[in-house]
């Protein structure tokens, strides 16, 4: 077996060691390497930046725990925004396995500033229906949710005072993993009535939302950890994000290495073959 | 009993199907009240589709049980998992906290489920790394320019790629801007006319697998 071959057929248990070790010394030993923010976050924070005080911001949290770590930082991120402008803050989520964490975050960075729910902002939780739920707020909010999480009667909360359907809305981010998501959202609320609206995700399905970006459909979009990290740097509180972009930079570089070796060894094996007259096996 | 079986339902679709298509242009109190209610059904409906899940799993993993079918002492970690944590959620009212107490529920939602949610995708880390060093080759041109623009996004997503490489963050968005928004947006186009077509067929009784039992 030549050495290239023995490369090739490496045992995965040194890669997965290579990468687990890339991913925890960054987290032990910070770099701190400057993030440069993109158009699309900035546009989100720009919005929100001058949505006059008392605006209604709706935030739908449209993940489980599963993308914790890409999303969660992103709704940390939103929310001291929007509570930063004294914003009102509606929260809910399309996702029942998330329901529980979304209400935790809200709660939890509702409570650092010092805001009262009911008040301040509500966590409205979930309801069964995707889209037909987001119709149902189009027409009525109180409707679709007659109590909110902690079963107060929605109509008599004062953060919701005036506030009769979607169309009372500034502003809605949906934070998603997936469908039930950002393109519900868009087509399900804001072709009808006509909110402005965000996007959060994680970095695996964004690419896939940019032409919904670049036709202003959405109006701008937080991609993953990296677009979690931007916002953070644009809010200038450094939190989990901007923490954990140090790993994401090591593991993507090392990944970009591995790739490389694996096609220095693979054209060094084919031109070895080639030269002796033997064929490449397939799968090498 | 065929007009129960299959006309009625062919006629209910057409209707509704019909109705709300327009109703979506008339911004009528009627048409938008007759909105508010049907939207409302069928969150109750997908409320039952729940329950109709949960029927399927138990029965389907009971079946395991009992044909002794490889792997079927997971179905009881399931069942245990399952009823456990609705014996638990019932107990709590469904509620996490309760006056900023955590609840039994929210301990199985916050030190199991999120947890091991979590730990499946972290997993995947390693595996793309193992996968791509397996099977990211250059075997053809495509696969090249695949791998190329695959290696710029990469460095182009990450602040140690732009700092080694600053150019690549402009060509990250380039690629993602330009090329990525108009190949998706093309996908995007063909699939949503497949889905209006399909909509049409089924509003207008061509499609009809829907009512199960294939062609009559």
């Amino acid at each position: 077996m030549t050495f290239a071959e023995r490369m090739l057929r490496i045992d995965r248990r040194i890669i997965f060691l290579i990468i687990g070790v890339c991913t925890l010394v960054p987290l032990l030993f910070p770099m701190g390497l400057a993030i440069k923010t993109s158009p699309e976050v900035t546009s989100v924070y720009d919005y929100i930046e001058h949505m006059p005080e008392g605006s209604v911001f709706l935030l739908s949290l449209d993940f489980d725990p599963a993308s914790k770590p890409e999303l969660y930082p992103q709704a940390v991120a939103l929310l001291h925004h929007a509570f930063n402008r004294n914003l009102r803050v509606i929260g809910m989520t399309l996702w029942l396995p998330g329901t529980g964490m979304a209400n935790e975050v809200i709660t939890h960075v509702a409570q650092e500033r010092g805001k009262v729910n009911g008040k301040d902002y509500v966590f409205l939780g979930w309801s069964p229906g995707g889209g037909s739920v987001i119709i149902n707020m189009g027409q009525s909010i109180g409707t679709a949710f007659p109590t909110d999480y902690y079963n107060q009667p929605t109509a008599s909360l004062p953060v919701l005072a005036g506030i009769q359907s979607l169309r009372d809305v500034q502003y809605v981010v949906s934070l998603a993993a997936g469908t039930t998501g950002i393109e519900t959202w868009y087509v399900f609320g804001k072709d009808k009535y006509k909110f402005e609206l965000g996007g959060g995700c994680t970095g695996v399905i964004a690419p896939g939302l940019y032409p919904l970006l670049r036709s202003g459909q959405i109006n701008g979009l937080i991609g993953g950890l990296r677009g979690a990290a931007e916002y953070e740097v644009l809010l200038g509180r450094k939190g989990r994000a901007v923490a954990g972009m140090d790993a994401q930079s090591v593991t993507h570089l090392v990944i970009i290495v591995l790739v490389i070796l694996c096609n220095v060894f693979y054209f060094m094996l084919r031109r070895s073959r080639q030269g002796g007259g033997q064929a490449l096996p397939s799968g090498s | 009993m065929n007009f129960f079986r299959r006309q009625l339902p062919l006629l209910i679709t057409f209707v509704t199907g019909v109705l709300f298509a327009l109703q979506y242009y008339v911004p009528h109190p009627a048409s938008e009240a007759m909105l508010t209610s049907v939207t409302k059904w069928l969150q109750i409906i997908g409320g039952f589709a729940l329950v109709l899940g949960v029927t399927s799993l138990f029965h389907l993993h009971a079946v395991k049980i009992r044909r002794k079918e490889p792997g079927w002492g997971y179905s009881f970690v399931l069942y245990a998992g399952i009823i456990g944590t609705i014996v638990v959620g019932l107990w709590h009212n469904g509620k996490e906290t309760v006056d900023n107490v955590t609840t039994s529920f929210g301990w199985i939602y916050n030190f199991m489920m999120v947890p091991l949610q979590g730990t499946m995708f972290a997993i995947l880390a390693f595996f793309i790394a193992s996968a791509a060093y397996r099977s990211f080759r250059a075997r053809s041109p495509e696969a090249a320019v695949l791998l190329i623009a695959a290696i710029i996004v990469m460095m182009g997503r990450v602040p140690l790629g732009e700092y080694l490489i600053p150019l690549s963050g402009d060509v990250t968005q380039w690629i993602l801007n330009v090329l990525n928004a108009s190949v998706r947006r093309a996908i995007l186009i063909g699939i949503s006319l497949g889905a209006i077509a399909l909509s049409l067929k089924i509003i207008f009784g061509v499609e009809r697998a829907y009512l199960g039992g294939g062609k009559e």
